[in-house]
């Protein structure tokens, strides 16, 4: 096994991969293929990174031109009224293809033809969304089951290397259940490109989703559309710039002409396209975003060889201990035999991590469920207030939006519960494992959670594939749970509704002598409104519980597996180092100088991978 | 008794009533109200183009615009003797503040005073077209400012007092979940209901929704319709029409200069002319040589935006108007305002007794309940009667009922009885579907039919108990315009 000496101007992924490979084969050669399995699988996410770049914002602002302007092709349909209505997924392709995307585990695939997709994408009733509720889907197509995305395969430099672009629906009243859903999908990419046009300034609804944006995603950039067409962009542009910079964030502000840079793409016309701007929109997406993510992605692989190396290296100097000094070779192997009997230990299920792991599931998930119960109880609390003093004939309509509003924005909130405590105790077993881990082998460093293992076999839509966050609890909600939240809520938008209130003519044509009757109607539709309200809030607790409850034992299982191969990985390299260490009580001076010789080379080459894969780490 | 002179009536009572209470004022000013012109509010979000739309009603660029959030004071427009304007401060006396032109837009120098103490300004200004109405321009809602925001509120829907707007204009950019809001707290009174008899829908900035494409307004027209019929809006607004507030205000105020000026740049070859419409800033920045400096451009832009830019020089090249007087009807034709104007009068103007008496009953309700004292319960029980008896209440009560979708029945003939009370407009012909100009003899006949029509669908059992209550208010709507008719014989 050799080493090349790292040249440091090369892409992340590339010297990464360099490094992964170079482990890989350390592993073939020391024969330990369970540590390889580990690396293969930080090999595939790498010859396959995917960068999600969520493009978001207010209906009508421009979000299709512009990832039609970026690809240079016309992939989604554009038009002065009707709008988008789901998502796109745009990412590379050697051939131009498409396939309708169901939902399903996994998800089901369709191939449709690339100009048939408009039909799909653009709603069917160009009614607008008041209320945030989906249209109903055409006679034609209830036949079938309405398809939750569209992936588009297209050859394009900008998409290769992993980007995918996703073209989302008008959030239709940024505030709503529908933006709610927006933000739960915006913290699964990497990046969001939040779209608004240069006719105004950023709105109040703008200027908070912007905000918890912020929160939600490592990577906010706002995108002014149709400078061509606004004299005064350059006045709004510094205008928002400012309310950014109130606001208290760092959200830059690239201002674009998907005009200009379609024109400029069908002319080849280089000045047309420096004056569209996206030269700079495409930088940014090439430079910070997929830099950024590559440069983690890249990183965490690094780590990998790292913590291989380490467990390699360190059974090595076991056996060189041992070898060195006859004399100490006994105590070597009575070290590593009580070793063995810890380790044993770590992988049993009375170890404390496993015990951390399965009190700290069962504590979150009554916590979680909790939670939810009390946030909806409020809701509910909060709804009948409303009602007591109104007529529902009159505000059956607002109320309605309110609670698809709020009840989604409570169930994010319950969702971030879950994610941020679910993250602590990924940390908090990583701890107590290491600690284990630690006082029995010192010498023996553990890798925490692989993050990029386990995750690629799952292929569901925007957020599952890669993630951002470094943590093993992440793998397992974003593949189990984050990737579900959109589609759940949305599902709840479409598939739970609160129904019509029925109403007499009294309403409106009671004469005020008849308030006693008006009186008595009144409070029977509050009671029928209150049900209603109590109907749908069953509902959707019903269904979010049982979501965060399979997600929770989801992560139990994936955190539960990980730590034991790695207890199993520890194990097998203690036992090899056992097996060496009483060897070389046996072998004579001769063989002995021999094989430390050659261990101090092997040693030396280890070494000098994991220097370099600790360089790709530090980036 | 007509129903102006039924509300005169009762506010009198309440006036001896309550002489000597501090309401006295608030009772002298609903008076006068009524014989005021109709006042209109202009209400919508940020940077609808509220401001734009009034200077292209009014004919003259007297409100301020801008590309940032502008009007952040409440701002009433009335017709006067002088030129004047008044500052209302919360809390003191009004106060007279000096004011300067510029650029046409009025500048008013608010002398130390804090827009923030400032409830509303008053402008006096000898305009014809303010004679039929008071314009109110608000500030927008979804301002990032709550206060300038809440001002828009505090002004068409306040918290104790009646709303001082008889009817109100309302712009949609694009439809938006606020909007809808918003217009509903404007209508949540007890006469009202959700109501749009007092409410119009305008999809403004029309010129902006193709991005430049010189369809644009055609394709505002449609949304429009489509936004027209979109229940959600029905129950709010009588209907929604598009309006290029801009292509309106410039066409209005459109001076000799600026058509020689586009005409340099309609002169130009087809392909350079091009090119240089492609972008704000290539306008601005390239062909030095064409002889309009980059202000005379911006100023050009401002006043036309791209679309109008474009939508002249086109114009221009193909002929189809090249005089600044042929340009300025040709633009006033496609801004949407004659339409708006027309719309107007039919669902506002010819309804100014019913709006301003219902604007008075409101109020007078609201004082009775608020105020109480012996002797208001009778005012009270009046003003309920008027309420619920005369008939162009009636009228406007199951006009609402039909647009929440209360009254249903065939399609064509809920339409016809939307009409017949007057959906469409208040003069006798648009009940009917007659053309404007029908003769009395064709309008006659016409209203009988309409008359037996609806007698029979009122006594016929099978009609729904909703639909059977509103036909009856269409035959006294029927019988109504048959007297009219009669006594104009």
């Amino acid at each position: 096994m050799t080493v090349a000496p790292q040249s440091t101007n090369q892409n992340p992924i590339t010297q990464a991969a360099a490094v992964v490979d170079l482990g890989l084969s350390a592993c073939e050669a020391y024969g330990r293929d369970d540590l390889a399995g580990r690396l293969a699988a930080a090999k595939r996410s790498l010859t396959d990174p995917s960068v999600h770049i969520v493009v978001v914002g207010e209906f009508k602002q421009g979000k299709s031109s512009l990832v039609n302007a970026l690809v240079g092709a016309k992939v989604c349909p554009v038009d002065d009224d009707v709008a988008t209505a789901l998502p796109t997924y745009l990412r590379h392709g050697d051939e131009p293809a498409a396939e309708l995307i169901f939902e399903g585990d996994p998800p089901r695939r369709e191939p449709v033809e690339l100009k048939d997709i408009e039909r799909w994408i653009v709603e069917d009733d160009p009614t607008p969304r008041t209320t945030g509720v989906v249209s109903a889907p055409a006679t034609v197509r209830e036949e079938q089951p309405r398809p939750a995305g569209v992936e588009v395969r297209l050859p394009r430099r900008l998409l290769a290397g992993g980007l995918v672009l996703v073209d989302t629906p008008g959030v239709g009243g940024l505030g709503s259940a529908h933006s709610t859903a927006s933000l739960a999908a915006s913290s699964m990419a990497d990046a969001l490109l939040f779209v608004t046009d240069a006719s105004q300034e950023l709105t109040r609804s703008e200027l908070d989703f912007l905000a918890q944006a912020r929160q939600m995603c490592p990577t906010v950039v706002c995108v002014q559309t149709k400078t061509d067409f606004y004299p005064a962009w350059r006045k709004v542009r510094d205008l928002n710039q400012a309310h950014l910079t109130a606001a208290g964030t760092d959200i830059p502000i690239i201002p674009v002409s998907s005009t200009l840079r379609s024109r400029a793409v069908a002319a080849n016309d280089t000045d047309l396209n420096n004056e569209s701007g996206f030269p700079e929109l495409i930088s940014f997406i090439r430079d910070r975003v997929r830099g950024d993510a590559t440069t983690r992605l890249a990183s965490e692989a690094a780590a990998g060889v790292v913590a291989v190396a380490e467990q390699i290296i360190s059974q090595f100097e076991s056996e060189k201990a041992a070898l060195a000094d006859p004399a100490a070779a006994q105590q070597v192997v009575a070290q590593l035999t009580q070793v063995k009997e810890r380790v044993e230990a770590l992988k049993s299920a009375a170890a404390r991590w496993s015990q951390t792991l399965s009190d700290g599931i069962a504590d979150l998930t009554s916590d979680v469920e909790h939670d939810l119960k009390n946030r909806i109880r409020e809701v509910i609390a909060e709804a009948d207030r409303a009602m007591e003093d109104t007529d529902p004939a009159d505000t059956w309509a607002e109320m309605q939006s309110w609670l698809e509003s709020t009840v989604a924005g409570e169930m994010l909130a319950n969702y971030t519960l879950l994610r941020d405590r679910a993250t602590a105790l990924s940390e908090q077993v990583g701890q107590h494992f290491q600690e284990a881990s630690g006082e029995v082998l010192r010498q023996f460093p553990v890798f925490n959670p692989t993050p990029l293992a386990g995750s690629v076999d799952v292929d569901h839509n925007i957020d599952l594939e890669k993630m951002k966050v470094g943590k093993q609890a992440m793998v397992a909600l974003k593949s189990a749970y984050g990737g579900a939240i959109m589609f759940v809520m949305i599902g709840l938008m479409t598939g739970i509704t609160l129904g019509p209130i029925a109403l007499g003519i009294g309403v409106i044509m009671g004469r005020k002598g008849l308030r006693d009757e008006k009186k008595k109607q009144v409070a029977a539709r509050q009671q029928q409104a209150k049900n209603a309200v109590r109907r749908y809030c069953d509902q959707v607790s019903f269904v979010m519980g049982k979501d965060s409850r399979d997600t929770l034992r989801r992560i139990q299982r994936e955190l539960r597996d990980h730590y034991t191969a790695l207890a199993e990985e520890l194990n097998r390299s203690n036992a090899e180092a056992l097996r060496s260490a009483t060897e070389a009580t046996k072998s004579t001076q001769a063989e002995r100088d021999k094989r430390i010789k050659d261990l101090d080379a092997e040693l030396t080459r280890l070494r000098q991978l994991k220097q370099r894969a600790e360089a790709v780490t530090a980036g | 008794m007509n129903l102006l002179d039924r509300t005169r009536s009762v506010l009198d009572r309440a006036r001896q009533l309550y002489r000597g209470t501090g309401h006295e004022p608030r009772l002298a000013e609903m008076g006068e109200r009524l014989d005021e012109p109709l006042r209109v509010a202009i209400a919508g979000r940020v940077k609808a183009g509220k401001s734009t739309l009034l200077n292209a009603l009014v004919a003259d660029r007297l409100a301020p615009t801008d590309a940032g959030e502008c009007t952040r004071i409440v701002t009433w427009y009335q017709d006067g003797h002088t030129y004047q304007v008044t500052a209302h401060p919360r809390g003191e006396q009004p106060r007279q503040l000096r004011f300067h032109r510029d650029a046409g837009a009025i500048e008013v120098d608010l002398n130390g005073l804090a827009p923030e103490k400032v409830t509303s300004l008053t402008v006096t200004w000898p305009s014809q077209a303010l004679r039929t109405a008071t314009l109110i321009d608000t500030p927008g809602i979804g301002s990032l400012s709550d206060q300038v925001a809440g001002r828009a509120f505090e002004l068409l829907a306040p918290e104790d007092e009646e709303t001082p707007a008889d009817a109100v204009l309302y712009l949609l950019r694009h439809l938006h979940r606020n909007d809808l809001d918003f217009l509903r707290a404007f209508h949540d009174t007890e006469v009202s209901q959700p109501n749009p008899v007092n409410a119009i829908g305008i999809l403004s900035r029309a010129d902006e929704i193709g991005v430049g494409r010189l369809d644009s307004v055609a394709s505002a027209r449609r949304i429009a319709t489509r936004m027209a019929a979109d229940p959600n809006v029905r129950r709010v607004v009588q209907t929604v029409v598009p309006v290029a507030g801009l292509l309106a205000e410039t066409a209005a105020t459109l001076t000799e200069s600026e058509v020689a000026q586009l005409r340099k740049v309609a002169e130009l070859p087809v392909r350079e002319a091009e090119s240089l419409l492609l972008s704000a800033d290539r306008f601005v920045q390239q062909m030095p040589e064409l002889g309009l400096t980059s202000i005379e451009r911006e100023a050009l832009l401002a006043r036309f935006g791209m679309y109008g830019v474009r939508l002249v020089i086109s114009m221009m090249r193909h002929k189809v108007a090249t005089t600044a007087t042929e340009l300025a009807a040709e633009l006033t034709d496609r801004s949407g305002i004659s339409d708006l104007r027309e719309v107007l009068s039919s669902l506002f103007f010819e309804r100014r007794d019913v709006l301003k008496s219902r604007s008075a009953l409101l109020a007078l309700d609201r004082l009775t309940r608020t105020e109480p004292r012996s002797g208001s319960e009778a005012v009270a029980a009046e003003v309920e009667e008027i309420i619920a008896s005369a008939h162009p209440f009636r009228e406007l009560q199951v006009l609402s009922a039909i647009r929440a979708g209360w009254v249903t029945g065939k399609p064509d003939v809920v339409a016809e009885l939307e009409r017949l009370i007057g959906g469409a407009g208040a003069a006798t012909p648009l009940r009917l579907g007659l053309p404007a100009d029908a003769d009395d003899p064709t309008v006659a006949a016409a209203a009988g039919d309409a008359l037996a029509r609806w007698q029979r669908r009122a006594e016929n059992p099978l009609t729904g108990h909703e639909l059977a209550i509103a036909a009856r208010v269409a035959i006294r709507s029927c019988e109504g315009m048959l007297a009219a008719l009669q006594e104009r014989r």
